[in-house]
């Protein structure tokens, strides 16, 4: 497996429409893009021609929302062959989606729903994946959402739960920084026990993000600048994974796109300080 | 233990009809009750929708103002749930709602203000085509124009608002006062379509948008010359549809054109 392993992208920003224009006229310092795929499975248009310009100039990774590899209802089949036209337009680096649900009888919740951590939803998620990646031709790459609930009836804890799915799957991890915070505060769990937990093997990018603070609880906004104590856990991130692509994720209130240069500015510091600059160098 | 199934399907009842049977499912946090904490994928579920519905028709937000369109954001969240990947797509029966609803019906204009947003969204990002140039069109031979029939671009699209609508949505768009709503005497056809990556609309008068019907069925252009004829006396009949077609192809709106056998 290690052989196939997706390379090093380095330093990546969210495409978002409000940038187009800056990243098409000037050359900001971003060494790779990941897009959201179900914004970009239309039919022509500006979405799609700006794509194809960005594509030529840097590597891309599509990141979906609406794949639900954990629901209950059939595989939306059309889904994923509008996915998988997209990817042959694309030739993304990676494909990623989440490790959640989003609805069940056709309905989309247009969110990123929880899964009890039992033997029945790894069995099932495990089966789902498996008849995604025949299908896609490729494997997946699934990432940790945040969570505001458990469940009585969970049996192991997430990082179980997500390591054995990447395990019997076969499939590439995401691991967010910002959720792995988030989901960490909101349940008690340290986070140092899930870093630890996951498979280093199968980890191929970082989300790192901001989010909102409610006191006893933190919502997973993606609308702040990278608090201090997610860099801290990026910090240990990159320690315990070493060079992983890593990624700012900022989905609402956009500031403008020198900001966000600025924050991946800020990880790269971090992977140098943590690597060395030879190691990073060579992983580049 | 309750199945996978039955506790998404719990879940989901939970979100979208505030059934509380799920919380019997979830724990307490160390800092947070549990009805709290589903609470936060309830109260998500809508800010989102509502946000996607307020974005996707900006100037009819803007024309209701804040509170009439959380009313409207609110009902129709609750009577469409989405049924599609993308949140592109959830507020595509909101025209239809809007005609149906009872108290927003009686604003006829709010509908139409809703298709046209939605005309132009679909525009945007429609299939592609190359807009027929006059340089093809100069290619066919004057024997042949009688039996040449258009192909529209694939994005054009026709409506006929009874309503000043476009009028007020030209208005806010220029971030301008809105003109008062009323019925128009006759009926407005408007044509919408992407050109040059941009959505773009523009009323028709009554012959042209007769005549743009007809070929976007398929008529032949000498058969579209004998209709404008009709429509408005044969007197410069050949020159108006030519103008018509000539402005079509300045504009974009067409992407073929080929001699019928």
């Amino acid at each position: 497996m290690g052989a196939n392993k997706p390379p090093f992208l380095g330093f990546g920003l969210g495409l978002r429409p409000q940038h187009y224009a800056e990243i098409l006229d000037g050359s900001p310092d971003v060494d790779w893009f990941e897009v959201i795929s179900e914004n970009y499975m239309v039919e022509g248009g500006q979405p799609l021609r700006i794509l194809d310009q960005i594509r030529e100039r840097y590597p891309v990774v599509m990141h979906g929302v609406s794949l639900s590899i954990a629901s209950t209802s059939p595989l939306d089949m059309d889904y994923l062959a509008r996915l998988k036209a997209l990817a042959a337009r694309v030739d993304p680096v990676w494909i990623s989606d989440h490790l959640c649900w989003t609805g069940v009888h056709s309905v989309n919740l247009h969110d990123l729903l929880p899964i009890p951590y039992t033997q029945e939803a790894l069995d099932h998620v495990v089966q789902r994946v498996t008849e995604v990646q025949d299908f896609l031709g490729r494997r997946l790459t699934l990432e940790n959402v945040s969570s505001y609930v458990t469940f009585g009836q969970s049996e192991m804890s997430e990082w179980e739960f997500v390591g054995e799915v990447a395990a019997r799957a076969d499939c590439w991890l995401l691991f967010d920084v910002n959720n792995v915070y988030v989901s960490a505060y909101n349940h008690g769990f340290a986070a140092d026990d899930f870093l630890i937990g996951v498979p280093r093997d199968r980890i191929v990018q970082f989300h790192v993000a901001g989010h909102s603070h409610e006191e006893s609880h933190i919502i997973d906004t993606h609308d702040h600048p990278v608090c201090d104590k997610v860099w801290d856990l990026y910090r240990s991130a990159v320690a315990q994974f070493g060079p992983v692509s890593t990624m700012i994720e900022r989905d609402d209130n956009i500031p403008p796109l020198a900001d966000l240069v600025d924050e991946l500015d800020h990880a790269r510091g971090i992977a140098r300080e943590v690597l060395g600059r030879q190691r990073l160098a060579a992983a580049e | 233990m309750t199945s996978l199934k039955a506790l998404q399907e719990s879940f989901q009842r939970g979100i979208l009809a505030g059934d509380d049977a799920i919380l019997s499912e979830v724990k307490d946090s160390a800092k947070e009750r549990r009805n709290a904490l589903f609470g936060v994928y309830r109260n998500a579920y809508v800010l989102r929708l509502a946000e996607v519905l307020g974005e996707d028709y900006e100037h009819l937000h803007a024309y209701l103002g804040d509170s009439s369109f959380a009313r409207l954001a609110k009902s129709y969240i609750a009577a469409h749930p989405s049924d599609r990947p993308s949140v592109r797509d959830f507020g595509r029966h909101v025209p239809n709602f809007l005609k149906q609803d009872a108290g927003f019906a009686k604003h006829p204009e709010l509908a139409e203000m809703a298709s046209l947003e939605k005309a132009l969204a679909d525009a945007f990002d429609g299939p592609d085509a190359e807009p027929l140039g006059l340089a093809e069109l100069a290619l066919i031979a004057p024997e042949d124009w009688p039996r040449l029939v258009f192909k529209p671009h694939p994005t054009a699209c026709g409506l006929v608002f009874r309503t000043n609508a476009a009028d007020i949505w030209s208005a806010l768009r220029d971030e301008n006062a809105p003109p008062k709503a009323h019925v128009l005497p006759e009926p407005q056809a408007i044509l919408i379509w992407r050109y040059d990556l941009m959505a773009r609309f523009r009323p028709l008068g009554p012959e042209e948008a007769m005549m743009w019907d007809e070929a976007a069925s398929g008529t032949r252009f000498g058969v579209l010359c004998e209709t404008v004829a009709t429509f408005a006396g044969e007197e410069g009949a050949e020159l108006r549809a030519a103008t018509y077609l000539k402005d079509w192809v300045d504009m974009g709106t067409l992407a073929r054109c080929q001699v019928a056998r």
